[in-house]
């Protein structure tokens, strides 16, 4: 009783202090001084990596990559005059790293004698966890949607077959393009359900796509989306067929 | 019988579902067609689709907040607009719900002072005439320069602490690229959705879709009051450190 008492007492006696200090118009009472968020330098430019970020691909070479179809072996795409080009024979390559939720920055480039239509038409694919081989995972679809189109959910910055972008902001065939994304993975429970599901924003050479969109599971060709149990998973590129360059892919971890 | 074909029922249901989801094309949706924008050339430049709030020029699309008829404006000189402390905030003609906004600041060279006073401006993301003015995005000298966490350059005026300090020195022009997503209130006034906000300070990730709990007051507890579409503010801070300057305001509607 008297504990109860003391406790009433207690806790009253601290909101009135703070509503006093409010009505007194203490700022004090609000103001948060650990933890510290941490110092980063920014690049010079938005797309030139922060201090903190881990830099995928710089133009030299690829080791930190590795092919898909063969675990462990050197990912055979073509590095030459500071890009990275899709070797289609040599199918996908991903991240040797795993990771969860990150920023990340990437270009990407349509060759400017890109041919074809629809989906044949300049087609490669950034997966944002690689659960498994082949084109297993989530993809944001990367696509020649310059004066082409196709299906909604399928063309540039959408979650593929899933959501469809906010605006097409493709550019020329032959000229760079950005993509600044924000990965949360989701998250699984010990039983292997969904305690969170996955969400995504996409920018695509500075303009919104995706604005935090939850991910209803996997990107599929075929089928209705699902979740299964995983865990901190590579980045992935994907090998359509058509020949794009990569460069300046830089992630920072969350 | 009748019962065995009842029960038999959501077993066809099921199969036939199956069934349907052999085919791409089953989940391949043509309409509504996102709306085509040119991206600007680089990160900097507006897309063909944006409001531009200052290009250098003119104020045309901002008055006075304590009078917005005939209200004393900032300063316009070198292409950028400098904060006039004695005129008081400034915010944009239009009102705007969700969107997208760019913004470039620069603190002077010869910024003196410390803690909150030094450089202190802010960008209000829907001005509010009662309380605290509205959300406030805050705009501070934070290179070498330390305040309470949830004041510093990129948080949510006390209540969001950013993610990380991405700050440059003094004298650098700084990039502020925003997605907010206005709040929303039901027609009794009563809340039902929470105002959600995503920033990049130079390129770095310092607020992820953070949800916010009301406006941004300096003292007390943030509260929501009902409100629509509301001007862009800027803030003309007390504080006796020199006056900051903006260029490049443009913002897209979403």
């Amino acid at each position: 009783m008297i504990k109860k008492i003391t406790l009433v007492f207690l806790l009253s006696g601290i909101s009135s202090a703070i509503l006093l200090a409010q009505e007194k118009g203490d700022p004090k009472t609000t103001e948060v001084y650990s933890p510290v968020p941490k110092v980063v330098t920014p690049g010079n430019s938005p797309e030139a990596a922060p201090s903190d970020a881990i830099v995928l691909f710089d133009g030299s070479n690829l080791d930190q990559w590795t092919s898909v179809k063969t675990p462990g072996a050197p990912a055979n795409w073509t590095v030459a005059d500071g890009m990275l080009t899709i070797n289609k024979f040599a199918g996908n390559i991903q991240t040797k790293k795993s990771f969860t939720d990150y920023q990340l920055h990437l270009e990407w480039r349509i060759p400017a004698n890109i041919s074809g239509t629809g989906q044949g038409r300049g087609n490669s694919g950034v997966f944002l966890a690689s659960t498994g081989p082949d084109d297993d995972g989530y993809e944001i679809q990367i696509l020649d949607c310059y004066n082409n189109s196709t299906y909604v959910n399928g063309q540039t910055g959408s979650v593929y077959k899933q959501s469809v972008p906010m605006a097409n902001a493709c550019k020329k065939p032959g000229e760079w393009q950005t993509y600044d994304i924000i990965w949360n993975a989701p998250r699984f429970k010990t039983d292997g359900s969904v305690k969170t599901p996955a969400y995504v924003t996409v920018i695509q050479n500075g303009v919104l796509l995706q604005n935090h969109t939850e991910l209803t599971g996997q990107t599929l060709f075929i089928g209705t989306p699902f979740y299964k149990q995983h865990g901190p998973e590579p980045i992935k590129l994907q090998a359509h067929g058509d020949p794009l360059s990569y460069r300046n892919i830089w992630v920072r971890e969350l | 019988m009748r019962k065995n074909l009842v029960l038999l029922l959501p077993t066809l249901v099921i199969a036939s579902f199956c069934f349907a989801q052999t085919k791409p094309e089953e989940t391949e949706y043509y309409t509504p067609v996102p709306p085509v924008v040119t991206p600007g050339a680089d990160f900097l430049t507006p897309p063909s689709d944006a409001i531009i709030l200052f290009d250098g020029k003119n104020l045309d699309e901002w008055v006075a907040t304590k009078d917005t008829v005939s209200g004393k404006k900032w300063t316009v000189a070198g292409n950028m607009i400098t904060v006039d402390k004695t005129a008081g905030d400034m915010q944009t003609r239009r009102r705007f719900m969700d969107f997208q906004l760019h913004i470039e600041y620069r603190i002077p060279e010869n910024i003196t002072g410390s803690g909150q006073g030094r450089g202190n401006s802010g960008i209000f993301l829907a001005a509010l005439p009662w309380g605290a003015g509205g959300y406030e995005l805050q705009v501070l000298d934070n290179y070498k320069n330390t305040t309470y966490v949830n004041g510093q350059v990129g948080s949510m005026y006390k209540q969001a602490v950013p993610l990380v300090n991405a700050c440059r020195k003094p004298g650098e022009w700084q990039t502020f690229d925003v997605v907010w997503t206005a709040p929303r209130f039901n027609d009794h006034g009563i809340l039902h959705s929470l105002a959600r906000v995503t920033v990049f300070h130079n390129g770095v990730l310092v607020q992820n879709n953070t949800t916010l709990l009301g406006d941004t007051p300096n003292m007390g507890q943030p509260a929501y009051r009902v409100h629509g579409a509301s001007p862009i503010k800027l803030q003309a801070h007390g504080d006796k450190s020199e006056p900051i300057s903006y260029r490049n305001i443009w913002v897209r509607n979403l």
